[in-house]
């Protein structure tokens, strides 16, 4: 009876990312791409109904940021050659309907989804710092400083929907709950289809 | 089957003495005695196969000095088994063949599953990390200006046929490779190697999607490959034209299909912007009717 299966090493034509952790790397860049493409939809819809009031401008200027954003994660998926998620043109619709949908709520409904959506990203990113920070922070040091700039914008986009009374929102604790739930879901399945 | 293989170990059923001199004049194992033998001098009656321990005992019993992993080990084995994959099939008896022109035991083959399925694996991985070279050199050529950059379509294909080409000293025998690969327990290794080089392929092409195109871009090539490779198993024209013709045929569809699908974009979009304009139309004609 031949001995036990033989396990032949994969040979990984991946050159120049040696010595990265690269499952780890992977997920962070996938799951990081998807939200901020998810984000941009979101201030899409809410544009698309709000655009012409009195929060147009500030909208306009947080979409413009997420803009930035996701160029930025499309040249790191790039160049770390990671796949994107699968889900991709599903959160393009989920996103916009959310934004649309919070939209219709008034604008503190915008505003409150704005909350909810930019609190779950900037944990998502704090939690995803102290995993590199854990792994090599020289190693990843390029990519430490983008997360930490990112989630310092997601921060500042959280307080200016405070300070435009999204906690005055119809139902803010019900719809923040539900958002949250939903961005949750959304990280787990993007990270890993 | 291992009994077949090892002339000498038929050998051993003799008595002591003819094993002793039989030894000293072995074939094909003379030129080295390590996993055969541990001592000149006392035989075991029975050759258990050596399981996968990595280090030898020489003729004295000396710790061989490069030490090797059994990882290495098996590669080494299995790229020497290709030698007698055309003669034998990608089997047992090729690796046990590979084996022995190492100067090791033939049951060394007993290391590996009997259906040959890490030769193949071995050859799979090989080939793709000779097309990832072949590609990097030209990536490097383009950027030093010493060649051109192709164009996309002609890109895939020289991608693909020289990816291909790598079957020929064995095309009489890859049908046998690819059922093989499509076993269960294989499955998983083989999908894993064909993504990554079909993945690579579009990397040095300069795919640089990041959206849903990355899917599609790589599921179409993935279907041109395999029928291509497939067209080269039936295809017995000199060179294997016919094959060539077919990649090209089928990377210019291809090409279409993204063209095609532009077009459809646009005129949908255009078929939206007529539909809103008619609306439009439409309700401002109605007060206007309201009013007469």
């Amino acid at each position: 009876v031949p001995a036990g299966g033989v396990s032949l090493r994969r040979c990984s034509t991946r050159k120049g990312l040696e010595g990265l952790n690269r499952p780890v790397i992977d997920r962070i860049i996938r799951v990081d791409h998807a939200g901020e493409y998810g984000a941009n939809r979101i201030y899409a819809g809410q544009m698309a109904v709000l655009g012409r009031s009195s929060v147009g401008p500030v909208i306009q200027q947080m979409w413009n940021q997420e803009k930035d954003h996701l160029k930025k994660f499309n040249e790191l998926m790039v160049a770390y050659r990671v796949r994107p998620t699968v889900l991709l043109p599903f959160w393009n619709v989920a996103g916009f309907v959310l934004g649309a949908g919070s939209a219709l709520l008034g604008k503190k409904g915008a505003m409150a989804c704005t909350v909810a959506v930019e609190e779950s990203i900037s944990d998502h990113y704090n939690s995803q710092i102290r995993t590199l920070m854990e792994e090599d922070p020289e190693k990843y040091k390029e990519l430490l400083q983008v997360i930490k700039q990112f989630r310092d914008d997601e921060r500042e986009h959280h307080d200016i929907g405070l300070e435009h009374d999204a906690e005055a929102a119809p139902a803010y604790s019900v719809l923040k709950t539900a958002i949250q739930l939903g961005c949750k879901a959304a990280i787990f399945l993007s990270e890993r289809i | 089957v291992r009994c077949q293989l090892s002339p000498p170990h038929r050998a051993l059923q003799g008595s002591a003495v003819l094993r002793r001199v039989s030894d000293e004049q072995k074939e094909p194992l003379a030129s080295s005695q390590q996993q055969f033998d541990s001592h000149p001098t006392t035989h075991q009656p029975e050759q258990e196969p050596q399981g996968p321990r990595p280090s030898y005992t020489g003729q004295g019993g000396q710790e061989s000095e490069d030490y090797e992993s059994e990882e290495q080990l098996q590669h080494r084995i299995l790229t020497a088994a290709l030698e007698f994959v055309p003669e034998h099939g990608w089997t047992a008896e090729a690796i046990a063949e590979g084996a022995k022109t190492l100067g090791l035991s033939a049951a060394a083959a007993g290391m590996f599953h009997s259906d040959g399925s890490e030769l193949i694996l071995h050859f799979v991985s090989q080939c793709n990390t000779k097309l990832s070279e072949l590609l990097e050199q030209e990536q490097k050529l383009v950027q030093l200006g010493e060649a051109e950059k192709k164009p996309t379509d002609q890109f895939l294909r020289d991608a693909v046929q020289a990816r291909l080409r790598m079957l020929i000293p064995y095309i009489e025998k890859w049908p046998q490779a690819l059922s093989i690969l499509l076993l269960p327990h294989n499955i998983p290794s083989s999908l894993n190697l064909l993504t990554s080089m079909i993945d690579d392929i579009w990397h040095y092409a300069g795919d640089q999607s990041t959206d849903f195109n990355w899917y599609t871009r790589r599921a179409v090539l993935t279907g041109i490959y395999n029928t291509t490779e497939l067209v080269m198993m039936q295809d017995s024209s000199p060179d294997f034209e016919d094959t060539w013709r077919f990649l090209e045929n089928r990377v210019a569809d291809a090409m279409n299909m993204g063209n095609t699908a532009n077009q459809v974009q646009s005129t949908g979009e255009a078929v939206v912007q007529g539909l809103m304009g008619a609306a439009v139309t439409v309700s401002n004609a109605e007060p206007s009717r309201a009013v007469r």
